[in-house]
């Protein structure tokens, strides 16, 4: 027993001096150390190899023989190892044993013989694991191939995506356009890869691994499926634009490609991110740093481009007319943040998810520079040219309709400025923000919008020489805004005082048309001292030059031309009808009566149902 | 334009810059006696041409052999930061300003060349990946023959790959533009022989610009036009201009730099740089664009795939240690390992160098990015909102 334990210690001894030592010399300073610090050890310890070792040593040659006639059997092989899985089996055994090998006899490397056996055992790894690399890249393009990109699998079955998934979106498009069919359903993962050549990476996977090469391993897996994804991106039609490139293009091209690109952002975030990501973690099962790193290596190029596309947009023209597809992007990147957040949750995609955050913000700040671009747009628009017979103004249609339009997406408008965080010139919302303090930040953006197209109204009504006219062209345009805002979103933004306040506007230009237009032809309608007859004529010549005038003007309105039109003859009828009632009985006119009326009360009636027709082809609006 | 050209006369022109900035005043002055000393205003952009010129100034005593390296184009792009900063606040200072000729036009242009300068941005962020890729050749070198109990044919036969791919993947960076021509094949790849492949496996890193941008022609966009303002427009915006150009100048060099250092698509470094020296930036900026073109002029350089001082240290390593592999014969005698070791222990100290800077400058290119986004929405925010004051 005690020569037992003795044996034991300096075995142990032996493998404490070969473990912490990383060279021959280290090893045998700190066996010299052992004998010195007993003198039972210094013989024991300098022994050559105990029979025990030599004979493992023996199994240790002949093990490693027969993986080298194995191993290289394989690895010299002209075809694929994977094509007959009995093979593949037998050299993952193989490499198996002499990764087990080399793990076991590493620590008694220390020994002369047993080095030189690992140095062997290491070539033989390293050509094995080379092999293995090969198989690996081999089975994920073989794989790849197999797999074809435009029919997407859909749990069990597989089916081409536009068939019963797709609802009336796809037109029968030329299928020799490399370009992917719409998909409607984003809710579905690709098995990229077929699930046997999935199980074999994995195994080809633990094995570099073991054996320390799992850098290369992780290598070719993100190298090859980079390329796919990226044809999967170019597939979608997404092209590779600079923002020089796409500040230059046409804008309907641009439109066109926007389309595209969200169609592309919903396939690479909603299909294939996940379903890379689901691949890499079950080719790197067990390895979830290695999962992760792989997974940003595939996805970063890819999300960047599609990121990028953002970028230029958010930064591009300001033009109003591009708010609804600047919107539609900015729908889809927020919608797709759910997304971004849940792939790319590990350490190493983090900057992705960020990146696509700050993008998002950015699409906020171009959609309120749009509509900044708006206001001035409005404030610069020139009075110049006077719209014949004070009609709807061009501006107030395209404003309103506009407005109405954005209205849609009041929801992601809020959003967008609630984001801004405080309205960047205090003295252009100041006014805005007393009166309104309960409201959003969007209905004080709208309002403002108002306020700035009705002094730019007011300031192009300025332009008639006719004052009367100038109150037409406002109610025109006033009208035309309180109906646009009536019956949308717009009502409820500005609020029914809102609504109040510009009917009472209205009203007021109402009163001011009559009194400028009419006052002083009813005027003459009175019964004072002055002749009859004098009054009368001058009647005549005004009431006709009015007419005159007044029916090439424009009340685009048929309920307010009725109400206009209404009002003017009852104030004008009776004060008439009276006016040449009392005739007959004045001593001036007498039986000449006949001769100086011009008009019956029915006449003046029917004059004045020629208002605002518009004649003379100036029509001011379509509706 | 040779080095001595301007050196020789930098010092009558030093403060050349400072001095138009004076004589418009005294000729203001002399107009309008009722303002006596500078306004805030000309304090401020006055200041702004001496920041400009000190950081440039530092930038420019750089040793020769720290010029271009990763920690050198950080200060760069820092210096970048700083003066797109200050000239923020002349912008928002002058708001009211910007929107009448010629300033107007100076300010657009500004921010049409900062829109071609974003892709710049965006081009060396693609190069700062693939060296990343390189970096990654050099780790599997590392663990080849780093801390190895015995080197063996195997590890050196793994050296070698990683080193052969680290080759393809530096010469395919040289001559993207043959190799990215086979890149757009289609999915089905049967018939590819070996060596393709083995190629393939590179080129899948791709820029993400289009195959026919060119970062030589962007930098000649971002150049174009690129003239100190004329007297009578420096009078009339009262030196703002200057302002304007000097920011433009700052970021055309700063462009031109990057591309001259990192690897991206059609580098070309053939730009006309020129601004007379009454600036005194331009003193500094001439004689750092003068090194680094006379850097690309060597002749171990010129086929360079980026002039950072980083990438010539891979270069140098992988090619020692791809000589010392060629030689090796087993079993190591002990000299040769003696050698390896210290190789291995050079090309450690690349790598590490590469791997801790890449993500930090990668982080700062982004920066300047957001940045000029940021200083051009404000600029165009504020001259809307300027305008509809008039």
């Amino acid at each position: 027993m005690a020569e037992n334990g003795e044996e034991k210690l300096i075995q142990m001894a032996r493998h404490i001096a070969k473990t912490l030592g990383h060279t021959d010399n280290m090893t045998d300073d700190i066996l010299q150390i052992f004998s010195n610090f007993d003198g039972r050890f210094r013989e024991k310890l300098s022994e050559k190899l105990s029979d025990e070792d030599s004979r493992s040593f023996a199994a240790l040659e002949q093990t490693l023989k027969s993986l080298d006639r194995q191993i290289s059997r394989y690895v010299s092989a002209g075809h694929p190892i994977w094509s007959d899985s009995a093979d593949s089996s037998s050299f993952l055994d193989s490499v198996d044993e002499l990764i087990g090998l080399i793990r076991d006899w590493t620590p008694m490397s220390g020994e002369k013989n047993v080095s030189a056996c690992l140095d062997r055992a290491e070539d033989l790894l390293q050509q094995a694991m080379f092999r293995l690399e090969d198989e690996f890249k081999l089975s994920m393009e073989r794989g790849g191939e197999s797999f074809d990109v435009t029919r997407y699998h859909n749990g069990e079955s597989a089916h081409p995506s536009y068939s019963s998934d797709s609802e009336d979106q796809d037109k029968d498009e030329d299928d020799e356009i490399p370009v992917a069919h719409p998909i409607s359903d984003y809710n579905i993962i690709i098995d990229a890869l077929p699930s046997g050549t999935i199980n074999d990476l994995h195994e080809i996977v633990k094995r570099m691994v073991a054996g320390g090469y799992g850098k290369e391993c992780s290598h070719a897996y993100s190298s090859c499926r980079r390329e796919f994804l990226e044809e999967s991106l170019s597939r979608l039609g997404l092209q590779k634009l600079s923002n020089d490139e796409v500040q230059k293009m046409q804008w309907s091209d641009l439109e066109d490609e926007i389309e595209r690109w969200i169609k592309a952002a919903n396939v690479a975030l909603r299909i294939l991110f996940p379903s890379e990501r689901r691949l890499c973690d079950r080719i790197f099962f067990g390895f979830s740093s290695a999962a992760d790193l792989s997974f940003m290596e595939v996805c970063r190029g890819s999300t960047i481009q599609l990121l990028k596309f953002t970028d230029a947009v958010a930064i591009g023209s300001r033009a109003p007319e591009r708010l609804f597809k600047v919107l539609d992007v900015f729908e889809t990147v927020r919608d797709l943040i759910p997304e971004f957040e849940a792939v790319f949750s590990d350490q190493y995609c983090l900057f992705l998810r960020n990146e696509a955050i700050t993008i998002w913000k950015r699409l906020g700040e171009a959609i309120r520079g749009i509509f900044m671009e708006l206001e001035n747009l409005i404030r610069r628009d020139p009075a110049k040219t006077a719209v014949p017979g004070g009609g709807l103004h061009p501006i107030t249609r395209y404003v309103m309709n506009y407005l109405r339009a954005a209205c849609q997406s009041r929801q992601t408008l809020e959003q967008v400025f609630e984001e801004s965080v405080a309205p960047p010139s205090a003295g252009d919302y100041r006014k805005m923000e007393d009166r309104s303090l309960s409201s959003s930040s969007m209905s004080v953006q709208i309002a403002w919008i108002m306020e700035l197209l009705q002094s730019n109204l007011e300031a192009k009504s300025k332009i008639y020489r006719d004052s009367p006219l100038c109150s037409v062209f406002m109610m025109n345009n006033g009208r035309y805004i309180v109906q646009k805002v009536k019956d949308c979103e717009l009502g409820s933004l500005l609020g029914d005082d809102w609504v109040r306040k510009q009917m009472a506007k209205l009203r007021l230009y109402h009163v001011s048309y009559q009194r400028s237009s009419w006052s002083k032809v009813l005027g003459e309608l009175k019964i004072d001292g002055h002749s009859l007859k004098e009054k009368l004529k001058f009647f005549n010549t005004n009431f006709e030059q009015i007419c005159k005038t007044q029916s090439t003007w424009v009340i685009f309105d048929e309920q307010l031309r009725d109400e206009l039109r209404s009002s003017v003859a009852g104030n004008l009828l009776p004060a008439y009808g009276n006016f040449i009632g009392r005739l007959p009985s004045s001593p001036e006119m007498g039986k000449q009566v006949e001769r100086y009326v011009k008009y019956s009360v029915e006449d003046l009636e029917a004059r004045i149902n020629e208002l605002f027709q518009g004649r003379g082809g100036l029509a001011g609006g379509r509706k | 334009m040779p080095a001595t050209d301007y050196q020789g006369v930098s010092a009558s022109f030093t403060n050349f810059g400072r001095s138009i900035l004076s004589i418009r005043r005294d000729q203001v002055h002399s107009m309008d006696s009722s303002n006596h000393g500078a306004t805030s205003q000309e304090l401020e952009l006055e200041a702004f041409q001496r920041q400009v010129a000190e950081r440039f100034r530092d930038l420019s005593s750089v040793d020769s052999n720290e010029l271009l390296s990763v920690s050198w184009i950080r200060k760069l792009l820092d210096v970048y930061l700083c003066c797109q900063e200050e000239f923020r606040v002349i912008m928002f200072n002058n708001r009211g300003n910007f929107n009448r000729a010629p300033s107007d036009r100076y300010i657009l242009e500004f921010f049409e060349r900062s829109v071609k300068a974003l892709d710049v941005c965006n081009a060396i962020r693609d190069g700062i990946e693939q060296i990343r890729q390189w970096q990654k050749q050099l780790e599997i070198v590392l663990c080849a023959l780093d801390n190895q109990r015995s080197l063996g044919e195997g590890q050196f036969r793994r050296a070698k790959k990683a080193l052969i791919d680290l080759a393809i993947g530096m010469l395919d960076e040289k001559d993207s533009n043959t190799t990215l021509a086979q890149r757009n094949r289609s999915f089905g790849r049967s018939n590819v022989n070996k060596d393709h492949k083995s190629l393939g496996h590179f080129r899948s890193l791709s820029w993400s610009v289009s195959r026919s941008w060119s970062a030589a022609k962007q930098l000649q966009a971002i150049g174009i036009n690129l003239v100190a303002p004329k007297a009578n427009e420096i009078m009339a915006t009262n030196g703002l201009v200057v302002a304007v150009f000097t920011m433009s100048y700052v970021l055309f060099f700063v462009m031109w730099a990057l591309v001259a250092a990192i690897p991206c698509q059609d580098r070309g470094l053939q730009t006309h740089f020129y601004v007379t020296r009454q600036f005194i930036w331009a003193v500094p900026i001439l004689s750092l664009h003068e090194r680094i073109l006379e850097e690309s002029k060597k002749r171990d350089r010129r086929n360079a795939c980026g002039l950072l001082k980083e990438i010539r240290e891979i270069e140098k390593c992988a090619c020692q240690m791809n000589e010392l592999t060629d030689s090796v014969q087993f079993p190591l005698t002990e000299d040769k390992e003696v050698e390896v070791k210290q190789r291995v222990k050079e090309l450690g100290l690349v790598y590490e160098a590469v791997k801790d800077g890449l993500d930090p400058l990668e982080c700062q290119v982004r920066e300047v990015f957001h940045r000029i986004v940021r200083s051009r929405t404000e600029g165009l925010d504020s001259m809307g909102r300027a305008n509809t004051h008039q």
